[in-house]
């Protein structure tokens, strides 16, 4: 098999199955059956291709497809990763939520095909942002992941949930609108300058010819991008509405919210900042990340001091996150860069594990106020060890693997000489810290409430979470060594837009000694 | 007149649209007089195709006429008309505040067009400018718009907004770009459109500020 064939099953599969799943509502007493089915069948192949596209890409470099409008690279291939993987656990999980629903009749078998349909399309969706070579098709990928989610976003359709969606859809689609113009703006330059004017919407054609570029205009059009597609990413102040879409949504599509979709939505805002270094040099784009960046993780932190909701504090938790791997891009180099990717996969994974714990505790508890929400491991013991880990892990305790990113930024910001810029991102960290200490203990101590009974839901709102502590502890312990000559070949070409380029970890080593066991 | 004077005239005509589009008092309005933006802004098109000799450009011409002057408005004309008249939310800013910051928009536009150094773009910099502020307008009427549909047409002006910009800019580039950008967009007021109608059918109202529930 190629490439190719790779490509489009990645994409077709869900795509198609999404419709069928649509269709399942008329099969009568067999819809349930054929639903779960069809569902496992998506998110299990997806997981699988993307590993195949994963491998194919260390070997090979990158692969293309359907006329170079389709293309993966080792950067690409980190963030398809997260998506494969994650888009599978998730996958796992919700069958576990919904069966759950299924039995207090929050969810009957239309809302179930409406459910997992949009659950496939979603994720049919992100895998085209991620595959996208043609930077119009990706941000017309970028709108559709807007629309596959908004439905799912309101699924239970109270009142919240249908606030929150109308503020997702018209806060995201104004910005990726935003989004739009500076993709515009780069197609129309590149139109006009390129040899073959033909390629000008290719990617990797405009980051060959970037030398051609008109400053003035790549500039105007990277703040455009930026504050386009950063709407989508929820960085401070464009992330008004992320904590209402992430706490209203069912918990696994949260889980899909903050730890897939706001990863498409970087990858992007990274694609541009390729093309930007190239014609700009990196201190401009750098600047702008350090600012984006800094302003969202010092808001979220003092957002989450506040919070008393479990959903919306881990939604405030993801914009801090989110704003500490602009942080990490901002510093440069190969270090910044290299521990922006690690964070990104790691955050992911943490993020993804305490949105499971969340949905365990909303079903159980029937709240996600923390003054309700007590003597959590007496009543759901293993999801109460899923929170513990997660929120150890999320603030950056060792041996879990966010402690290794977070040191890694620290290391490059001291490297690159932002001593004081450390320094406060430290200061904030502490917040961070001081808040999930304080959000772990009011879950654990205490009574546990009267009418809650004791016992988890079913096995399947567990197992995904088990397999993520493995690998959370795992990426904290090592890390493999594809996954390796993966980041940096992605960080390679993040600095140099060359696909081949992986960065000279030796130089890596100068500062990273208590870490040198990572590396090969 | 020649093609180029027409271009940057009928520019400045979608302007007035646009402030036509965001203060008309009746919702329903608001659609009609969005088609007949896009009606300008297909005049634009064709006499650009002119002005420049691009084909393509007759192409995006038919495709906007079908898609803007037609299907949007009508969508959004029959949203609408279903939902009753007693919903009829005001502006969050006077009229002359909203006048004086698309006066802003436009001034800054021009300011910033006139840095770029693009031969394409060289006689219809006015138009550009213009395009440029558009998508501001589109901005002011979300920002000010408290009803959901008038904000949805707030997101359609931005639309036109980066679609004239692509044309002046790009004018020979392949219709299936301009198509795919277009089709998204109508795929964005279709599901925004039902999610209203969702709202409406389940919260009785189409008033942004009835829609507090949320907040910290």
């Amino acid at each position: 098999m190629t490439g190719i064939t790779y490509l489009l099953g990645l994409l077709l599969i869900p795509l198609i199955l999404s419709l069928l799943i649509f269709a399942s509502r008329w099969l009568g007493g067999m819809t349930r059956f054929v639903v779960f089915l069809l569902h496992l069948v998506s998110v299990t192949l997806v997981l699988v291709i993307s590993l195949l596209i994963v491998r194919s890409v260390l070997n090979a470099g990158e692969i293309f497809g359907l006329e170079n409008w389709l293309h993966v690279d080792a950067l690409g291939a980190v963030f398809l990763l997260i998506i494969g993987v994650l888009g599978f656990l998730v996958g796992l999980y919700s069958i576990g939520y919904t069966q759950h629903d299924l039995q207090t009749g929050d969810f009957d078998n239309r809302k179930l095909c409406n459910y997992y349909g949009l659950f496939s399309l979603f994720l049919f969706t992100m895998l085209l942002v991620v595959t996208a070579n043609n930077i119009i098709m990706m941000w017309a990928a970028v709108e559709a992941t807007t629309l596959g989610s908004v439905f799912l976003i309101a699924i239970y359709g109270t009142r919240p949930s249908l606030e929150a969606a109308w503020k997702y859809v018209i806060i995201c689609t104004v910005g990726v609108a935003f989004g739009l113009y500076g993709t515009v703006l780069v197609y129309s330059n590149a139109f006009n300058v390129m040899p073959v004017s033909s390629n000008a919407s290719l990617w990797t054609e405009i980051v060959k010819n970037a030398s051609a570029l008109d400053p003035v205009i790549i500039k105007m059009a990277f703040v455009f991008v930026l504050v386009g597609f950063g709407t989508k990413a929820g960085l401070f102040p464009m992330h008004a509405w992320l904590p209402d879409a992430y706490s209203e949504a069912p918990s696994p599509v949260s889980a899909m919210l903050s730890g897939m979709l706001s990863n498409c939505a970087l990858l992007v805002i990274f694609r541009f900042s390729i093309i930007t270094n190239l014609v700009l040099g990196p201190s401009f784009v750098q600047i702008l990340f350090l600012v984006f960046g800094m302003i969202s993780v010092a808001a979220a932190a003092f957002f989450m001091f506040t919070q008393r909701d479990i959903k919306r504090l881990l939604a405030y938790s993801s914009i801090e996150n989110t704003g500490l791997i602009l942080v990490a891009f901002g510093l440069g180099g190969p270090a910044g860069i290299f521990a922006g990717l690690l964070q990104t996969i790691n955050q992911s994974l943490v993020k993804v594990l305490m949105w499971f714990a969340s949905g365990n505790i909303l079903i159980k508890y029937r709240s996600r106020n923390l003054d309700q929400v007590k003597g959590l491991l007496q009543v759901i013991p293993f999801t109460g060890i899923m929170m513990i880990v997660g929120a150890l892990a999320i603030v950056g305790t060792p041996p879990f693997n966010i402690f290794v990113s977070k040191f890694l930024i620290i290391a490059a910001g001291l490297q690159a000489g932002y001593l004081w810029l450390m320094v406060v991102c430290l200061l904030l960290l502490m917040v961070v810290f001081a808040t999930f200490f304080r959000f772990i203990a009011s879950m654990l101590f205490g009574e546990k409430p009267d009418n809650v009974a004791r016992g988890e839901t079913n096995w399947l709102t567990l197992l995904p979470g088990a397999i993520l502590i493995v690998l959370i502890v795992g990426l904290g312990l090592f890390i493999p060594s594809d996954l390796m000559s993966l980041l940096k070949g992605a960080s390679g070409l993040v600095l140099t837009g060359n696909p081949g380029q992986q960065i000279a970890i030796t130089s890596l080593k100068d500062f990273l000694m208590p870490l040198e066991h990572l590396l090969p | 007149m020649s093609s180029v004077t027409l271009v940057n005239s009928l520019a400045g005509l979608l302007i007035l649209t646009s402030l036509l589009v965001i203060e008309v008092k009746q919702p329903r309005w608001s659609a009609i007089l969005y088609g007949l933006q896009s009606l300008v802004l297909v005049g634009i098109f064709v006499a650009l195709a002119y002005a420049t000799g691009a084909q393509e450009l007759y192409l995006w011409a038919a495709s906007a006429f079908v898609m803007k002057v037609l299907l949007v408005p009508w969508i959004l004309y029959t949203a609408l008309s279903r939902v009753s008249d007693t919903d009829k939310p005001r502006n969050t800013i006077s009229l002359t505040l909203s006048f004086v910051l698309a006066a802003i928009a436009i001034g800054i536009s021009f300011l910033v067009v006139n840095q770029i150094q693009l031969p394409a773009a060289g006689p219809f910099k006015p138009a550009l400018a213009v395009s440029m502020a558009h998508f501001f307008f589109g901005e002011l009427c979300i920002l000010t718009q408290r009803n959901l549909f008038k904000q949805v047409l707030g997101f359609c002006l931005m639309e036109n907004g980066s679609h004239l910009t692509l044309a002046l800019l790009a004018f020979h580039a392949p219709e299936l770009v301009e198509i795919g950008i277009a089709t998204d967009a109508l795929f964005g007021v279709i599901i925004m459109v039902v999610l209203g109608n969702q709202i409406y059918k389940s919260l009785h109202t189409l008033d942004t500020s009835d829609l507090r529930t949320l907040k910290g």
